[in-house]
């Protein structure tokens, strides 16, 4: 009989105890609320992970900002899971009572609504990069969801293709690798490829084959083209730098390194090395040091009442960044300012790199 | 009457499967067969196929499919499934990368992180037995395990970006020649040569077989299943290393992505080549056909032009039609 009281003695202390800890966690979690509410907002990244080279310097750039304003600032990395990227975001607004400035490059598209009403309810200020559906619009959110930056797979892609045809002279035969068929930037960077070609007409598109974004596909696929084609290849053109990097091991192999130059998009440390050897002619970055700082800054003189989201252009709410674009004449000094040292920026030229409207 | 006519026809197809089985012998010609039509079709379609620098070329695109193979082919002969070969050549290309001149740290060990590459592959595939033999895993969940754990084991290590092989030596694997071929190609052809001493020459090659047949029959004939599944994941993991060193070599450089697609690539060889799923029939000889079958479809495919969007298709069309040629389907009794 005693020893069952003891238990039941037990359960009731441990239950008084969970409730005290719930008490005091609560008090806790209400303090700083209203400390931050009242002082400077907060600054925070979401980002898919941090294990890849992109992100990495995309927290770099968010850090380098928040230290030129003297700002507190909270990474949360969603490690591809959609539910854990908003849930951490919404626990983010809590914590802070809204008095924070959210950059965000969505995991996919439709999580860009939720965390925009989760900010918009909480009275944060949001930023969005890539990924948004496209009934989604700032205007619809103001004053919080201040703007949507993109980058356009188009311009890329036709970008690239010309480097690429100047390089060989403006004449002769190309092959051309694409990514995965189902996904947006594959399809843009090819329209891109499209369009060039058609204002090209000495250049001749010998084979269009898909790598999946991947070097080793691609590895395959360009030594199986160098037997259909042979020397009619004159250069070659990959939606992203890991199949143009396959694709250079391929020529590699051949000893034809160098000699057909490869364009791509990305801007990975292979590719860049690539273009300092000559063995790439180009590869474009969309910056993402600038897309972890600029998203922040937009962001932040938002919230801080610099300017009105409401009274900007459209242009200013919606816009493609404009890419960074490293060859044979900049890559040197590109590689100092940006692989041996951290770059500066001006992070009050909030809409410098504007290059227009999303396309609806 | 009724009942009759439904019978006639029957009879006529047993008869013709009957008289068919008497040529079962020939059957395991079969893929040979698809192999030698197929290089055929496409010399006449495109007579750059049999071009010598042609052949080179899908010799080379076949070195690390084959290596792989080899290891997939005891696991399968056995009765079971090796899903761990992505996460098995990733390590192993991790290994060699990040131990050989790389552009990532300052280590320059040489030919040891080779070794060193081809090991910590033999040690995961012994692991994966260990796990199926001790802890009485399916070697399906056991090695689907093993496939994570490394894959996220070489994310982790490489930082999720790609780290170039620098080492002038290793890279020679896949760029110097000897006898025209890629050294590539010859370290392939010795690894099937190992292989087939292995099949057909020593105990261990037997007893996979045995087990394969029929494991009941094997233990009461005195046959140590647990040892012999050990060694049979070890060796599978001896092989996916090699095959993670050529990968990096050819590709001069180790990403998380490097395996990718190679597991599809590997199962498809060994049950084109005629190898059943079942185990105990098939063997290496097969799946050296088997993957000269895929490796020849992928290569006549981009010579022919055929568009990007329609090649998966057909090499989905390929393995069905391979697998119901490369047995007596009509006799099995139970078809899961």
């Amino acid at each position: 009989m005693s020893h069952r009281a003891s238990i039941a003695q037990f359960g009731q202390i441990n239950r008084r105890t969970l409730m005290m800890g719930a008490g005091a966690g609560l008090a806790v979690a209400a303090m700083p609320k209203r400390l931050w509410a009242q002082g400077a907002p907060t600054l925070v990244t979401s980002i898919r992970s941090l294990s890849n080279p992109y992100h990495a310097v995309w927290k770099t750039g968010a850090e380098a900002y928040a230290a030129s304003v003297g700002l507190e600032h909270v990474t949360l990395v969603s490690e591809g899971n959609s539910e854990k990227g908003i849930a951490d975001i919404k626990a983010m607004l809590a914590k802070t009572g809204g008095n924070m400035v959210l950059n965000s490059d969505p995991n996919d598209t439709p999580d860009a609504r939720p965390i925009v009403e989760a900010c918009k309810s909480a009275g944060a200020s949001v930023v969005t990069q890539w990924n948004k559906p496209a009934d989604l619009h700032p205007r619809d959110f103001n004053p919080n969801y201040v703007s949507h930056i993109e980058f356009d797979g188009i311009a890329s892609g036709k970008q690239i293709a010309e480097i690429l045809f100047k390089t060989i002279g403006g004449s002769g035969g190309i092959i051309a690798l694409g990514g995965l068929i189902s996904t947006t930037a594959a399809i843009e960077r090819k329209k891109g490829l499209d369009e060039a070609l058609a204002a090209n007409p000495n250049i001749k598109l010998l084979d269009f084959q898909v790598a999946n974004w991947k070097s080793t596909e691609a590895f395959d696929l360009t030594s199986n083209l160098l037997t259909r084609f042979g020397d009619d290849i004159k250069g070659v053109w990959a939606a992203n730098d890991d199949m143009g990097t396959g694709a250079l091991e391929a020529l590699r192999a051949e000893g034809l390194a160098g000699k057909v130059p490869i364009v791509g998009i990305d801007g990975i440390k292979t590719a860049v090395d690539a273009v300092r050897t000559g063995e790439f002619a180009c590869t474009i970055t969309s910056d993402p040091f600038w897309q972890g700082g600029m998203g922040l800054s937009i962001g932040y003189n938002a919230h801080t009442k610099k300017f009105d989201p409401a009274t900007q252009p459209p242009e200013h709410r919606e816009f493609y960044g404009k890419v960074v674009s490293i060859t044979k004449d900049n890559v040197e000094e590109y590689y100092k300012n940006n692989i041996d040292s951290k770059p500066t920026m001006d992070w009050n030229d909030l809409w410098g790199r504007v290059t227009g409207a999303i396309r609806a | 009457m009724k009942s009759i006519s439904n019978t006639e026809p029957k009879t006529a197809m047993q008869s013709f499967w009957s008289r068919a089985g008497k040529a079962r012998r020939w059957r395991a010609f079969a893929p040979l067969a698809v192999l030698i039509v197929l290089c055929i079709l496409i010399a006449i379609a495109n007579p750059n196929f049999i071009e010598p620098r042609n052949l080179i070329r899908v010799a080379n695109s076949a070195a690390v499919p084959l290596t792989l193979a080899m290891g997939m082919t005891f696991i399968i002969l056995l009765g079971s499934i090796d899903l761990s070969v992505e996460g098995a050549v990733s390590v192993a290309a991790m290994v060699l990368v990040l131990l050989a001149t790389n552009d990532s740290n300052t280590n320059n060990y040489g030919w040891f992180a080779v070794i060193a590459a081809i090991a910590a592959s033999t040690v995961m595939g012994l692991a994966s037995g260990f796990l199926q033999t001790t802890l009485r895993i399916p070697s399906f969940m056991a090695t689907l395990g093993v496939w994570f754990i490394g894959l996220g084991f070489s994310v982790y290590m490489l930082g999720g970006s790609a780290v170039r092989l620098m080492d002038e030596n290793i890279r020679a694997l896949a760029l110097s020649r000897f006898l025209g071929f890629p050294l590539a190609v010859w370290i392939a052809i010795a690894a099937f040569a190992v292989a087939i001493v292995i099949q057909y020459h020593t105990r261990i090659g037997r007893h996979i077989m045995a087990i394969g047949g029929g494991e009941d029959v094997a233990e009461l004939s005195g046959i140590n299943l647990r040892r012999v599944r050990i060694m049979a994941f070890g060796l599978a993991g001896f092989f996916f290393g090699v095959a993670g060193v050529l990968a990096a070599a050819q590709l001069g450089q180790s990403n998380a992505v490097i395996a990718d697609g190679r597991l599809f690539a590997a199962v498809t060889a060994v049950v084109v080549g005629g190898t059943a799923l079942t185990g105990g029939e098939g063997g290496v000889l097969n799946t050296l056909v088997g993957v000269l079958i895929v490796t020849v479809l992928a290569n006549g495919m981009i010579l022919l032009g055929i568009s990007p969007y329609i090649q998966q298709t057909v090499q989905g069309l390929m393995i069905i039609a391979a697998v119901a040629l490369s047995l007596d389907r009509f006799n099995l009794k139970i078809v899961k």
